[in-house]
């Protein structure tokens, strides 16, 4: 079978509930967006693939439940992630107080070096604004992360934020790459990542090339 | 007063024809018929009360429930449009169970469940008791904040998997998949928006009746049913695909045969069997911390 990607990232979207992480998903992967649809129960996730760099980065993002008690379950995943996206809703000041809470929470669960990115989700409800942009600004800079406002809903920043991510892991990998690049044309690394992503879980490739 | 005047006077109380219909026989003995009833109106009473209690005890606390306009948006009953609008019952009956069943409060998902007792029932006084019934005392705590419950089944499973059906336990372990991400759904939202509505009626009638033992059965069934097609998965997203399928098409869509299946498929699975595997499985999880 043809080689449809050269790596495989995972990403995890985490936040309140209702601040619209299924709602982001779905408009990057599938163009899609319903004012209303039904809550997230457990751990869901969608793929894609995007081109970085002359890159092909296939990327699984994996949408959780926002409830607090369900970090039971969807800690499980953070130690799976490269990046984080941490998602809060401009409309609602209680959302954003929360994103510390999150945060301390990636602190805890994921590893170490994992990248993360702040967004400030529904945008296009300026009526309704409780958190100004800059209040976003002022948080990013505080915890070192990039800060994107988003519509799902009028398609503000979602490539963007989605891109930006993927390339911030990206570097964050960049030695391991440069040692794929070197191995470019050798089939057999290729061959090696593609068992990767079959068993990602497996002891056996500890041992090889994997950031995944 | 003499007996004679006693039932005389109880049938002069009670009337001919029952709330139901029905005409009282002639024998009919009014004077028990009254007693058990007045013992009776005790408990219904009760119940009114505790309802409209919780119901007023919000205090004016409107708490406000995100997942409101997320429990199916599809269903024209459930729309902010609706008249009347189901949103509305819905809500009562969630903050209603919050306030009774504090050690729970409200858990992402009750929302589902609450809103299949609704549109069945039509009632939400009823709606609440028979939540009541499932999250008191049916099922064991999925919904309390620390989900042990619900990780416990999810382990039990994986147990009842690797018994029955190893093949597919074998292939979880390859790929390091995670049973959560396959099956908690199932489990939180007792199938609903998983499986056709008519199967799903079907299997609560028998969880009512039997208890949650009937969870696993429904799960094996669907698992030993498509094993073949499992077993061809080749990753992670390809299993978690599968797994989407196979609570697709005709075979849970003809709920009286899906019905019949899950009590010859899955084999025997004696209760004793569910409790020492849950009892060793909570164990290995709190170990865990």
């Amino acid at each position: 079978m043809a080689k449809q990607y050269d790596v495989l990232f995972r990403l995890l979207l985490i936040g309140d509930s209702g601040v619209g992480k299924t709602c982001l998903l779905c408009r990057f992967t599938d163009n899609e967006f319903h004012s209303s649809h039904i809550s997230t129960i457990g751990v869901d996730f969608k793929m894609k693939t995007i081109e970085v760099d002359g890159i092909k980065v296939r990327i699984q993002i994996w949408d959780t439940a926002g409830q607090e008690r369900y970090q039971t379950i969807t800690k499980q995943y953070y130690r799976r992630a490269q990046g984080i996206f941490l998602v809060y809703d401009i409309s609602s000041e209680r959302s954003y107080q929360h994103i510390m809470k999150w945060v301390s929470d990636v602190d805890e669960y994921a590893p170490e070096g994992v990248q993360k990115i702040l967004i400030g989700n529904k945008a296009d409800e300026e009526q309704k604004r409780q958190v100004g942009r800059e209040q976003g600004q002022q948080l990013a800079k505080e915890y070192g992360m990039d800060f994107y406002e988003t519509s799902a809903c009028t398609n503000l920043n979602i490539k963007e934020s989605f891109t930006r991510l993927t390339e911030l892991v990206l570097q964050a990998h960049r030695k391991e790459l440069d040692g794929l690049r070197t191995r470019a044309g050798n089939e057999l690394a290729l061959a090696e990542l593609e068992e990767e992503e079959g068993k990602p879980e497996g002891p056996a490739n500890s041992s090889k090339t994997c950031w995944c | 007063m003499d007996p004679a005047e006693r039932a005389q006077a109880a049938r002069a109380r009670v009337p001919r024809i029952d709330p139901y219909g029905f005409e009282r026989p002639e024998d009919f003995d009014y004077e028990a018929y009254e007693e058990f009833f007045s013992t009776y109106l005790v408990i219904l009473t009760k119940r009114a009360i505790k309802w409209s209690k919780l119901l007023k005890g919000s205090g004016g606390v409107r708490k406000s429930l995100t997942d409101l306009n997320r429990t199916f948006p599809d269903n024209v009953r459930f729309r902010k449009t609706a008249e009347p609008c189901l949103q509305k019952t819905l809500y009562n009956v969630l903050l209603a169970y919050g306030l009774h069943n504090q050690g729970v409060g409200y858990c992402q998902g009750m929302n589902f469940i609450a809103g299949y007792l609704i549109l069945i029932t039509k009632n939400e006084e009823e709606s609440f008791w028979l939540l009541d019934a499932l999250v008191g005392r049916i099922l064991p705590d999925y919904y309390s904040p620390a989900m042990l419950g619900l990780k416990t089944d999810q382990e039990v499973l994986a147990e009842l998997v690797r018994m029955k059906l190893p093949a597919v336990a074998a292939l979880m372990d390859d790929h390091g998949v995670l049973w959560t991400l396959l099956v908690s759904r199932w489990f939180i939202c007792l199938f609903v928006d998983i499986l056709p509505v008519e199967t799903v009626l079907r299997i609560w009638d028998c969880l009512f009746n039997e208890g949650s033992k009937i969870i696993f059965r429904v799960a094996l069934t669907l698992i030993k049913q498509h094993q073949e097609f499992i077993l061809e998965a080749n990753s992670v997203p390809d299993i978690c695909d599968k797994f989407k399928q196979i609570t697709k098409g005709d075979f849970v869509t003809e709920c009286h045969t899906f019905m019949q299946k899950i009590f010859s498929e899955p084999g025997s699975l004696s209760m004793t069997t569910i409790t020492r595997l849950r009892e060793r499985c909570r164990a290995a999880l709190l170990s865990q911390g």
